[in-house]
């Protein structure tokens, strides 16, 4: 099983080592004298596992912090990555932000959690509800909590810029209240994250659509028999199951967390959990090729071959979004051509915020939009100075691929209706419900 | 302030450090000590603080106490005389009323490699292990692994196993996971000690506690079960049945270790079973969950559903899609995804899958769009109705110019060329467009052959192939060789001048053969041709079986099964699915799934990877078609010849010729013998019973032609050595003197070792036994037959010629046993146009003898196993010139028959000329990388 484990910084120093079966080999045999071989920046760039003078490494990166294991026989990859993955989230819920300074803070607290987490190279729990038992180490933060961090987090459902839809930094500080604060929050925030990748082919046609989701919790209550969550009536799974006569909500797949209680599900479509302090992914969905509302963008591309060595490229976005609805940090790139060393671009864009630049690295114009109102159409002129241009060159304009987050919006539909808490906590609790629906790769080919 | 427990100066820290933990503060000792850890994470040499930080550890405040015990985990091996110091501690704190307490001592004791500590270790760990605290009762559990690890002895003598498998029926769920963990940790380190104990009872209890388990409980039962193998059918469905559940769990480790249960339990179900497709119809949606992960997770999920589909295709048949690349993926997520889509290619998909890849072939990252496009060729051959279209859009791409694009679509349409002869030739115009942006060898080489293939209906050709020539020393080997068949495909006569010697002799060779025979020489290079067969980097299917064992291992991501890579004795044992049982018949026998070696139905053949390219294209040009199934009856005068000449056909034709040729005096003997048959040796007469066979001796030089010298003699493999043993009568009337001997080039290039030693004066009447040892360090010519050996001795009165022929088991090397995976990869890799069959009849031998017998003379059997009745002996026998035989001997127990299946890499055929033959063992020779490689003169 697990042999060692490390957190590195960025640059490669160890933050936390540990050696969990005692193999005495001395640091600088494996990891170290791995990395000095590769350099750190490839794990940025290898596939795990990775294998070093008989030790196995699979790392993972999470806040720009590496964790790896080593390991000597034949583990499950998959274990060890979702083992890291689980050291990371509870690190954040412990520390409160995940950071190479707040991992250094709390190391004191991090060996206690791997000491209860990994016995003997065995995973033994990852739950906090089971570790709170366990730990002793108060939590060191950078600078105490305060409210004011919260004036930033609108009320919930309320409309409010994007800070709203962006980690807030009421959801990033420590599960485990200090004795120093005087005033716990009671409070619990709902994620309903979906990443939208699509492919829409030269011709304009929806080629592939997916829709991964799901439902993330982050809560903060120190107890909580029950909360209930209830999703749209209309939700089905699957193809055959429709439901009721509105709108259907559908996905293909769905997984839940073990400690999701179902029993609702079926009939009701609620989801029961006693949820845990920390972060938990209660619900995961995926939804492919027929979406239920059309892609949020349209793309006109033109591409010509203009006088000389010059390549035109002519863009017309729109945006199919309700008018009230609209996009932050839109960023569409495009290769423009693979073999050139030198070229210059010269643009025309609809409005001084946006911006377009060339990354000679991946041949590409990068063309950023930082807001982008549903329904708004707007328009680019790139053009290009490649030299030896020739028709076959147009073949190499390559495709665009966008980056974009949608606040406030899931491709699906997917709602949450209610959000009950039972018994109802006394005092002040505090329940966020948050949409957001990110790109994860939507290209569209020329 | 706390970032300053990073201290950088390790003398000042040691003495400040030292001071504060032996401060009475409390805060401030634990601070110390805290410091002293983080001094201990980056790196520092700390142990000189050990009696200091000991002292801390007699504390009620369980923080400090847990940051002393990870201080002295670290150190204790280091510092053992001081470890013994805390050992009262330790067991006092086993004792405490603290279950965490209790938990953390024997934990951490378990941990301190001492083993002076072990001793003190057993009797808390005796309590705890009956704690009534189940926090505790884990935590010993995994202690008895650990234990284990330090002193396997001790553990069983205290009887600490027999705790552990009462754990296993233990209340606590978290108490049965980790009882089963260390359970399967210390069996691995005892194959045969089966302490898990599966049987039905045990299996259902681990069944039920599966469903109350932490996710981690969970991976650990599933794996335990996955070494289960069920006693039927039924007992394996309803143990699917109960793993099912586990496939839609959110962590991928449990649904990994649940499809790998399923995996191994599917072989057992029969296929018409409803069940069945229900059971593959659940398998899909989990494995396409897995390719929404993270990159790191989703390439490791895409090395197993590699696996998975090449086990089981049907399971992924419909899902296509998910395996398209995203414009974000990392590269080498993006190259697997390449993969599995060409594996999941058919006629139905076909259409959508080459508009994907045509897509891919205009990215940006050069890895990526190369395998693309060799992905294009891949899928008309895989699917034969896309030819045509993959044809056209590898023409559209070679359209864009793009330099390595180009090449790598040469490269492929070669491929294809080979694939469908005859077909596509219209191509070929665009592709001499784009002679000259050709720069890469494995591109120009490929170009060649298809220049030289479609000579004639290429106008210039001539041309074309000259100008390649004028590169001739730059090129590399690959391109140079396929020039030089190809020249001489054109019939272009050459002497090339170069100065790799490969090379060099491969065109000697074709100069020499052209000059003495045109006609074999037109035979040999344009032979035609074997048709390039079914797609493709396929795994073998023996590993294929291990590895579906260990789905959701590391074995599965590096597609190598755990003995390569895991150090020491855990994971030596190898794992097989199981074998179908129906319910009526159960298997009573342990290792009722470990009996079938692998070649369950017929592996689709495969097509050398491209790195193979070369040795690919000499094979191609050189084997001539059709194998044919002589029928060689048991030749019973010479009394031994059942395999008749069976070794393979180029012995066979030796042996042909060496019987028709010779004079009726000599021949017939059995030293004119020389097939594997020779090697059962059932006359028992001659030669040792267990060594390698030796034929009688024969007369060789009858006094009469050599003015009173007879000569006899045989050939022996004696110690590694080849040695000439050799009669010398004196029939005439005077004193022989001054003996010599020499042999004439031949074809393995025997030749004497040493002089011949007759000392003494050879008298009237009087025979000498000399013993010539051999080597095969001598010229080579091709002989007629092939082991013909022509000897010239000389002595006072005369030099006299005579010609013998040696057994060709002479030349088995003493380490031709191959290893078995190499075996069954090279078994497959020889096209079976390079096989030969043979039927021996009357044969008496078992199994077991006939494999003693023939491993004396070097034919080593590398595996055995029986099927239908049938023995089927696999073998390798490697040639003193480095070429590999590899055979199937079938032994069928009912009827004294004999089959052999033989192949060599060499393609050897009864139909081609022995000159095709030679050269074609001269490639072997030349490909298999031999030390003293030969010169042809």
């Amino acid at each position: 099983m697990i042999s060692q484990v490390f957190i590195l910084s960025s640059q490669g120093d160890h933050l936390i080592y540990k050696d969990c079966i005692l193999m005495h080999y001395s640091q600088e045999n494996s990891l170290d004298l791995y990395l000095k071989l590769v350099g750190i920046t490839i794990l940025l760039s290898v596939q795990c596992p990775q294998r070093n003078k008989n030790l196995n490494f699979i790392h993972v990166r999470h806040s720009g912090l590496y964790w790896v294991v080593s390991t000597k026989d034949n583990p499950s990859p998959f274990t060890i990555i979702e083992f890291l993955n689980r050291l990371a989230a509870l690190t954040k819920d412990y520390c409160g932000s995940l950071s190479e300074k707040s991992v250094r803070m709390n190391f004191a607290l991090i060996y206690e959690l791997l000491d209860e987490m990994v016995d003997y190279g065995y995973i033994q729990t990852t739950s906090t509800d089971i570790l709170k038992n366990f730990i002793q180490t108060e939590a060191v933060t950078s600078k105490p909590f305060s409210l004011f961090d919260l004036s930033n987090v609108g009320l919930f459902g309320a409309e409010t810029q994007q800070s709203k839809v962006a980690p807030s930094a009421a959801a990033s500080r420590p599960i485990v209240a200090s004795h120093g604060e005087q005033v716990r929050k009671n409070e619990i925030f709902v994620d309903v994250v979906e990443r939208l990748s699509v492919v829409i082919g030269s011709n304009g046609v929806l080629m592939k659509a997916d829709v991964e989701g799901e439902i993330r919790v982050k809560c903060y209550l120190p107890t909580c028999s029950e909360m209930r969550i209830g999703l749209n009536e209309e939700f089905s799974i699957g193809k055959s199951q429709l439901r009721g006569y509105g709108a259907a909500v559908r996905v293909d797949e769905c997984s839940f967390h073990q400690a999701v209680k179902l029993d609702e599900f079926d009939t009701y479509r609620i989801l029961k959990v006693c949820p845990s302090q920390g972060e938990q992914t209660l619900m995961q969905y995926q939804l492919s090729d027929e979406l239920p509302c059309a892609p949020p963008f349209r793309l006109f591309p033109t591409v010509e071959k203009d006088y000389g060595s010059r390549l035109l490229i002519f863009l017309k976005l729109r945006c199919d979004l309700p008018p009230k609805r609209y996009l932050t940090f839109v960023g569409i790139s495009q290769t423009v051509a693979r073999a050139l060393l030198l070229f210059s671009l010269s643009q025309e864009l609809s409005s001084p915020e946006q911006s377009a630049e060339l990354q000679p690295r991946s041949k590409a114009v990068l063309w950023t939009i930082p807001r982008f109102p549903g329904g708004a159409q707007l328009s680019a002129v790139f053009k290009v100075e490649v030299p030896r241009l020739s028709s076959a060159s147009l073949l190499e304009v390559g495709p665009i691929s966008m980056s974009f987050e949608l606040p406030k919006y899931t491709c699906t539909g997917l709602q949450v209706r209610f959000l009950r808490l039972s018994p109802t906590q006394p005092g002040l609790s505090q329940r966020w419900v948050r949409y957001v629906t990110h790109s994860d790769s939507y290209t569209i080919r020329i | 302030e706390t970032n300053k427990l990073y201290c950088t100066s390790v003398k000042c820290c040691i003495f400040e450090l030292k001071a504060e933990l032996n401060s009475d503060k409390k805060e401030k000792k634990k601070e110390a000590v805290k410091k002293v850890i983080a001094s201990m994470t980056v790196g520092k040499d700390v142990s000189a603080l050990f009696p200091d930080v000991v002292n801390c550890m007699q504390t009620d405040n369980l923080e400090l106490k847990k940051l002393v015990y990870l201080y002295l985990m670290n150190y204790a091996k280091s510092q053992p005389d001081m470890a013994i110091m805390a050992v009262n501690t330790f067991v006092k704190d086993c004792e405490d009323p603290n279950p965490l307490i209790r938990a953390l001592a024997v934990r951490t004791m378990g941990c301190i490699r001492v083993d002076k500590i072990t001793e003190y270790l057993c009797e808390p760990l005796r309590k705890c292990l009956k704690d009534e605290d189940p926090y505790v009762r884990k935590t010993a559990a995994v202690c008895v692994a650990k234990l284990h690890d330090i002193n396997a002895q001790l553990v069983e003598d205290q009887g600490f196993l027999d705790t552990l498998k009462d754990l296993i029926s233990d209340s606590n769920p978290m108490v049965v996971a980790n009882a089963v963990a260390a359970l399967s940790e210390i069996s691995e380190s005892h194959p045969n000690c089966n302490l898990l104990d599966l049987n039905p009872q045990s299996i259902n209890k681990l069944l039920t506690a599966l469903n109350e388990c932490t996710e981690w409980g969970q991976i650990f039962i599933l794996d335990c079960l996955a070494n289960y193998t069920p006693r039927d059918d039924r007992e394996s469905q309803s143990i699917c049945e109960r793993v099912t559940p586990r496939l839609s769990h959110a962590n991928s480790a449990v649904v990994l270790s649940a499809v790998k249960v399923l995996m191994k339990f599917m072989e057992m179900l029969p296929k018409d079973l409803d069940y069945y497709g229900t059971l593959l119809k659940k398998l899909a949606p989990p494995l396409v969950t897995l390719l929404s992960a993270e990159p790191e997770l989703q390439y490791v999920a895409l090395r197993n559903i590699n696996l998975i589909v090449q086990k089981r295709p049907e399971i992924l048949k419909h899902e296509m899609k998910v395996f398209f690349v995203k414009y974000n993926d990392p590269i080498y997520v993006k190259l697997e995804k390449l993969d599995i889509m060409i594996r999941l290619a058919s006629q139905a998909n076909i259409a959508q899958v080459l508009a994907e890849l045509k897509e891919y072939a205009t990215e940006v990252d050069v890895d990526f769009v190369r395998k693309a496009v060799r992905a294009i060729g891949r899928c008309a051959i895989k699917v034969e109705q896309s030819a045509e279209r993959c044809v056209s859009t590898l023409l559209d791409l070679i359209q864009t110019k793009v330099n390595y694009v180009v090449q790598e679509a040469i490269v492929v349409i070669k491929d294809i060329f080979r694939k469908y002869p005859n077909k596509y030739e219209s191509v070929i115009a665009t592709l001499c467009e784009n002679l000259d942006s050709l720069d890469e060898p494995e591109a120009r080489a490929a170009m060649i052959w298809i220049v030289g293939e479609y000579a004639e209906r290429i106008d210039n050709a001539d041309e074309l192939l000259e100008s390649f020539l004028e590169g001739f020393h730059d090129e590399s080997t690959q391109v140079t060789t396929q020039q030089n068949t190809q020249v001489l495909h054109k019939h272009t006569q050459n002497t090339p001048d170069s100065d790799n010697p490969d090379l060099r002799d491969r065109g000697y060779i074709y100069w020499r053969l052209l000059s003495t025979d045109p006609v074999a020489a037109k035979e040999v290079v344009l032979a035609e041709k074997p048709l390039i067969s079914e797609e493709t980097d396929l795994i073998e299917p023996t590993l294929l079986e291990e590895l579906i064992c260990h789905i959701g291992s590391l074995a599965s991501v590096y597609h190598k099964p755990p003995n390569a890579f895991v150090e020491g004795s855990r994971g030596v044992q190898h794992k097989r699915l199981p074998a179908r049982t129906a319910s009526g018949e159960s298997a009573e026998s342990p290792d009722a799934g470990q009996s079938v070696g692998g070649v369950s139905d017929a592996p689709p053949a495969v097509i050398p990877s491209q790195g193979d390219l070369l040795g690919d294209l000499l094979n191609l040009d050189l084997a001539p078609p059709s194998a044919s199934v002589p029928v060689v009856p048991a030749s019973m005068q010479m009394g031994v010849d059942l395999l008749g000449g069976g070794l393979d056909s180029l012995i066979a034709v030796g042996l042909a010729g060496g019987t028709g040729g010779m004079p009726a005096g000599l021949g017939g003997t059995p030293a004119m013998g020389g097939g594997l048959g020779d090697l059962f040796d059932l006359g028992g007469g001659v030669g040792m019973a267990t060594g390698s066979y030796v034929p009688p001796k024969a007369v060789w030089l009858p006094a009469m032609k050599a003015k009173g010298l007879e000569i006899s003699g045989t050939f022996a493999r004696r110690g590694g050595g080849i040695h000439m043993d050799l009669s010398l009568t004196n029939n005439a009337m005077s004193i022989m003197t001054d003996f010599a001997i020499q042999f004439n080039r031949n074809s393995f290039g025997l030749a004497p070792a040493g002089p011949l030693q007759v000392l003494t004066p050879l008298a009237q009447n009087q025979t000498i036994d000399v013993s010539l040892p051999l080597n095969t360090n001598g010229p080579i010519m091709k002989m007629e037959p092939l082991n013909n050996l022509q000897v010239a001795v000389k002595n006072n009165i005369d030099v006299f010629y005579f010609s013998c022929q040696y057994p060709i088991s002479l030349l088995f090397v003493e380490d031709g046993k191959m290893d078995r995976q190499v075996f069954l990869a090279t078994w497959k890799d020889i096209p079976s146009e390079n096989e030969t069959q043979y039927q021996i009849k009357d044969f008496h031998l078992n199994s077991d003898a006939a494999s003693t017998k023939l491993q004396g003379s070097n034919v080593f059997t590398v595996a055995k196993r029986t099927v239908d009745a049938q023995d089927l002996l696999y073998q390798s026998i490697k040639l003193t010139n480095g070429i590999w035989a590899l055979a199937e001997l079938r032994i069928q127990s009912i009827t004294p028959n004999y089959m052999t299946r033989l192949r060599t890499r060499a393609s050897l055929s009864l139909s081609a000329s022995l000159w095709v033959q030679f050269a074609m063992l001269y490639d072997c020779g030349f490909l298999e990388g031999l030390d003293h490689f030969v010169v042809f003169p």
